[in-house]
């Protein structure tokens, strides 16, 4: 690999704590929702790629929901979608990375006003909300088109069934974002409490 | 003009309204969840498990597992062939996965249970049985489902 490209990928990740910060959100989001499985649409992914977007940007947007998504989709094949085809679980993979990717560069564009703020925790907090309601009826178009479609089931009683999921899918959200967000911007603008104080960044890692 | 308010007063306002709408969507989660059926017995319950070239029956004269789910456990019990399912606890249910090694997907089936013919819209796990009642899983392509 050329020395461009390793300036490409160098610049792409950021510096140290923009990197590990990544990496940390990739663990939240896998660990997060491994340990609630058994809670529907109670899960980590959402915050973590909405944080990846709105706090680190750079190739972190897309990069944290699919690393997150490449250990959890297997997860969901063997679980919830076992032997269904490979027709409806590419499908169904589809729309849920696609979806987490959209929701990745939906946190970019406010990232130019997150800092470590309370209004800033609100602002995330508050998009959440319609997002994660547009990512619901995202998923659950691609449910009904790959899973129940063919059982003559209509996109409508598909969206009433959704909505104690969307429910739960707010309340994950309601939970999780502002608990993450108010984590990760403290990390982001002032690094790990250390022993000896160190000099806090004034200008946080910024594009 | 609204005063403007210290970092701190932000935070407490931002917690009290973020705890309240949790509360508020909690509480409607709640009232969402399916009723779960109390146990009670019931007589000369019917279940077909319909596989592709197979199928068992199993019809207890008398059983306490009063659900299209329980009653197939029992079966499974006593007849000795397997279920696997995934459990939710939000919503409650159960969702089956594969019933005596004939897993859903396999050649575009899936498993789909009956009460007196009708497909309910609700986890067999709160589909509450009563007397006479005839409970059929069907291995169904999506053709023959719902």
């Amino acid at each position: 690999m050329g020395r461009g490209w390793w300036t490409l990928i160098d610049a792409g990740l950021g510096d140290t704590r923009t990197r590990i910060l990544g990496v940390f959100l990739i663990i939240v989001a896998v660990v997060g929702t491994v340990l609630m499985r058994s809670y529907a649409n109670i899960e980590t992914v959402f915050a973590a790629s909405l944080l990846a977007g709105s706090l680190l940007g750079r190739w972190w947007t897309i990069l944290v929901p699919l690393t997150a998504l490449a250990v959890l989709q297997p997860l969901e094949w063997s679980t919830t979608y076992t032997g269904y085809g490979m027709n409806a679980m590419t499908g169904i993979t589809f729309f849920v990375v696609s979806g987490y990717v959209f929701v990745g560069f939906l946190g970019r564009r406010i990232r130019p006003r997150v800092l470590f703020r309370v209004k800033s925790v609100a602002l995330l907090t508050t998009i959440s909300v319609p997002v994660t309601i547009a990512y619901d009826l995202w998923t659950a178009f691609g449910e009904w088109y790959f899973i129940t479609r063919p059982f003559g089931v209509g996109i409508v009683m598909v969206l009433e069934a959704q909505v104690p999921f969307t429910l739960y899918h707010l309340l994950s959200s309601l939970i999780f974002v502002p608990l993450f967000g108010s984590i990760f911007l403290f990390l982001h603008t002032y690094g790990w409490p250390a022993r000896t104080p160190a000099p806090a960044s004034k200008t946080p890692d910024r594009e | 003009m609204a005063p403007k308010l210290s970092e701190r007063q932000q935070a407490f306002a931002f917690a009290a309204i973020l705890i309240a709408a949790i509360a508020g969507l909690y509480a409607t989660t709640q009232l969402l969840q399916p009723v779960p059926v109390q146990a009670s017995a019931v007589r000369f319950v019917r279940l077909d498990v319909e596989g592709v070239g197979w199928s068992i029956q199993y019809a207890p004269a008398t059983t306490n597992n009063n659900t299209a789910f329980g009653l197939l456990l029992e079966a499974s019990a006593k007849l000795a062939f397997p279920v696997a399912y995934v459990w939710y606890q939000i919503p409650q249910g159960v969702f089956v996965t594969a019933i005596n090694g004939s897993v859903n997907g396999e050649g575009n089936r899936n498993w789909l249970y009956q009460v007196n013919g009708v497909y309910p819209n609700i986890a067999a796990d709160h589909r509450a049985l009563n007397d006479d009642d005839v409970v059929r899983w069907i291995f169904s392509t999506s053709q023959e489902g719902i």
